[in-house]
């Protein structure tokens, strides 16, 4: 008879199937999205190639020290970044702009030499950002931020240098002067030495356990290449955890619609025990999380080319926190049956689950409350932490097994308080 | 031996006695009428009945067993049809006879054979493959009624099964019940639709505020009100008491009285010709005197002092 419910669902579902496409779309689109953000494998870095165009109306000899200073970009790779600076004049500038060819423009102002070595007016370096984009206007702007920071304070200490500095571009002094006066700005950078480059807090991870498990035949954990990858994979396990809190919230939509198209009704006049009708509606809700577990975190780390350390155990704690999940959400629609008030219970519940549970941000960051009673209790924050666990190499991962047991009593229970709480609502009238 | 007795059964939501002191047996062959107005009670004793709702108090006895003692039994030579749809709109008619005939406890072939009958039963052979969201509503009640059949129930609970379709639909649907009964099934039969209750039902129980009021044969709810023919007399009756008319409660029974219009029954056996000259020679100037068979609706009015379609 199990099978024949599960048919019959399945069924219903290929004959409608945009709510469980919708459903499955949401979470690869989330996923995507996120993934652009933080990573997307390949050359150039996480943020690509960053092009921006230097405009010099100055014409003098410190604005072309000031545009060489930024050729010399290109050639760097700055946490991740690539920068393309191109130089052209203003036309040809917002052009390329309005083209959505630059991301942003760096004009140096005519006159600006002049001005800021003889410090008798305040200068300005104007920023043209690309409104289409984002984040590469905002890198530039974040740069030129210091470039500003840096030429204030080489004003504010070498002020007093500035009349030969002045000269020196003019081309008026020879090379005894500009090596006595480099010579000088050295003695002063030197002194300010500790200032400039501080010592620094830090730390590495101990590569002898790294070189122990090469050691051992097994395949070592993958450099991080990059760190936003990384991140991205910590985060993604925390949003499927979420997702999936609201999948099965939808897939349980449909027992709502048993319940108000009297067909469950129906089935008990048939049959005194309704707890095989109900085990299929789990059951069916696990087969369609699990698939959208596959797409998330299969299809996000086959997209963002993120190396699961433990594909099986992750796919076997899928499955428990899916049985989970479905057992929650049968019991919510157990103690509510109108649909439209389950709804706010619902959001509400996923909400507080989720975030209670470390899944949309790390369970350090709660309230200590939360952190030390409540989270713990939480299944999502067991699949979340065990997930990430094994992802890390944590040696914490090794209970993953008593994870899944955990998560599928977890599922049976509440599977089982669905069917007595459905049991007593037929009693006194069940109606939607 | 009646398949299904019912004593003493009642149901309670709060302040409100939905179900009162029941009683009634439905016997094999027979098509038993619950009839009463809308919030009368029926389909609250209904899901009693089936097992959805567990009742205060009294005792249903589905074929000699105690359904509280087994329902599972019960439920196995029962069929239920709701009187809302309840069938699966993405699915096709056959698919939908057929899933309910595996969830009666039938096989694979059973349920497909026995679907292939009713569906040509029903006449709906030919919208089998279609899915039910296409069909009409009287196509709709045609199913909803079909899968409560696949599996051969003794006994059959109805509950309001007409409702909202068309005068031939309806008349289709009687017709199949009609049949169902020359097999034995036994049936019960809610409805608030009189001519229903009067063409369809063996015997016809009348429901109001939880109470069943009378039950009987047609002819035995005609007899409460004094044989098979009523008077209707229409005059200026504002401001008369005709209980203070000389003779007159001797030799009639009133059973309604407005402005405009009294109903009267004669008492006894009476030759309706002497009847008509004592209703002319009244105190109050007649004008008008029609004879009539009385409907379960006067039964209705007499038993609750307002009629059935209010």
């Amino acid at each position: 008879m199990l099978r024949v419910l599960l048919a019959k669902d399945l069924r219903r579902a290929w004959r409608n199937p945009l709510p469980w496409l919708i459903n499955l779309l949401v979470p690869l689109a989330m996923t995507a999205l996120l993934g652009m953000v933080f990573g997307g494998g390949g050359e150039g870095g996480s943020l690509g190639k960053v092009r921006f165009a230097v405009v010099n109306e100055n014409h003098s000899r410190f604005s072309d020290f000031l545009r060489r200073a930024a050729g010399s970009l290109s050639q760097t790779n700055v946490s991740g970044l690539q920068l393309e600076p191109v130089f052209m004049d203003r036309t040809n500038a917002l052009r390329e702009i309005n083209a959505n060819q630059l991301s942003a423009v760096v004009i140096i102002p005519t006159n600006f030499g002049r001005d800021y070595l003889t410090a008798r007016v305040p200068v300005q370096l104007e920023l043209l950002k690309n409104p289409a984009e984002s984040i590469h206007p905002a890198v530039i702007e974040e740069m030129l931020g210091v470039v500003v920071t840096a030429m204030n304070e080489l004003s504010r200490n070498f002020h007093d240098d500035f009349p030969e500095w002045r000269s020196v571009f003019a081309g008026k002094d020879d090379y005894h002067q500009i090596s006595f006066l480099i010579e000088r700005v050295g003695d002063q950078l030197k002194s300010a030495e500790k200032i400039i480059k501080p010592p620094l807090v830090g730390y590495t991870k101990d590569e002898t356990e790294t070189a122990s498990l090469a050691a051992d035949g097994k395949k070592p954990a993958p450099a991080k290449r990059d760190e936003l990858h990384a991140t991205f994979a910590f985060l993604l396990v925390g949003l499927a955890a979420m997702f999936l809190l609201f999948l099965g919230q939808n897939a349980m939509t449909d027992l709502h619609r048993e319940i108000r198209k009297r067909t469950f009704e129906r089935y008990q006049t048939m049959h005194q025990d309704i707890w095989r009708f109900l085990v299929s509606k789990i059951i069916f809700a696990v087969v369609m999380l699990l698939i959208c577990s596959v797409v998330m975190l299969g299809g996000g780390g086959l997209i963002f080319e993120i190396h699961w350390q433990h594909p099986l155990a992750l796919l076997a704690l899928a499955v428990g926190y899916a049985g989970f999940v479905a057992g929650l959400s049968a019991t919510l629609v157990a103690l509510v049956t109108d649909e439209r008030r389950a709804a706010v219970l619902n959001n509400v519940a996923g909400m507080g689950i989720g975030i209670i549970g470390g899944c949309a941000f790390p369970a350090r960051n709660l309230p200590a409350f939360l952190r030390e009673q409540l989270t713990p209790l939480i299944p999502s924050n067991w699949f979340v932490e065990t997930a990430r666990h094994l992802q890390s190499g944590d040696p914490a991962a090794a209970g993953w097994g008593w994870v899944l047991c955990k998560l599928i009593l977890g599922g049976v229970v509440l599977t089982a308080l669905a069917a007595v709480l459905f049991r007593r609502k037929f009693k006194v009238g069940l109606r939607a | 031996m009646s398949l299904l007795k019912v004593a003493h059964l009642s149901k309670t939501f709060g302040a409100v006695r939905a179900v009162e002191d029941v009683n009634f047996v439905v016997r094999p062959g027979e098509i038993y009428g619950l009839l009463g107005p809308n919030g009368a009670g029926k389909t609250t004793t209904i899901s009693m009945l089936s097992g959805l709702l567990a009742p205060d108090a009294g005792e249903v006895l589905v074929a000699g067993t105690a359904l509280a003692a087994d329902p599972q039994k019960a439920k196995r030579i029962m069929g239920v049809v709701p009187q809302e749809l309840a069938i699966y709109e993405e699915l096709t008619g056959r698919e939908n006879l057929e899933f309910w005939g595996r969830m009666a406890g039938l096989s694979a072939r059973d349920a497909r054979a026995r679907t292939e009958q009713l569906l040509a039963s029903l006449t709906l052979s030919d919208r089998g493959n279609d899915a039910v969201k296409k069909y009409s509503g009287g196509m709709k009640r045609r199913i909803n009624l079909g899968c409560a059949l696949l599996h051969r129930p003794q006994l059959l609970l109805l509950d309001e099964p007409t409702v909202g379709i068309d005068p031939q639909a309806r008349l289709n649907i009687l017709e199949f019940i009609r049949d169902l009964r020359t097999g034995g099934t036994a049936i019960l039969y809610t409805t608030h639709y009189l001519e229903e209750a009067e063409s369809l039902c063996s015997r016809i129980g009348i429901i109001d505020h939880g109470r069943l009021l009378a039950e009987g044969t047609f002819a035995e709810l005609q007899e409460r009100l004094g044989g098979d023919r009523l008077f209707v007399l229409e005059a200026d009756f504002k401001n008369t008491t005709p209980e203070a008319w000389p003779g007159f409660l001797q030799r009639f029974r009133l059973l309604q009285q407005t402005e405009r219009q009294i109903v009267v029954a004669a008492l006894g056996v009476r030759d309706p010709a002497d009847c008509f000259k004592e209703l002319l020679n009244l105190p109050v100037p007649v004008e008008n005197v029609t004879l009539k068979r009385p409907s379960l609706n006067d039964v209705f009015l007499q038993l609750t002092g307002r009629e059935l379609r209010e």
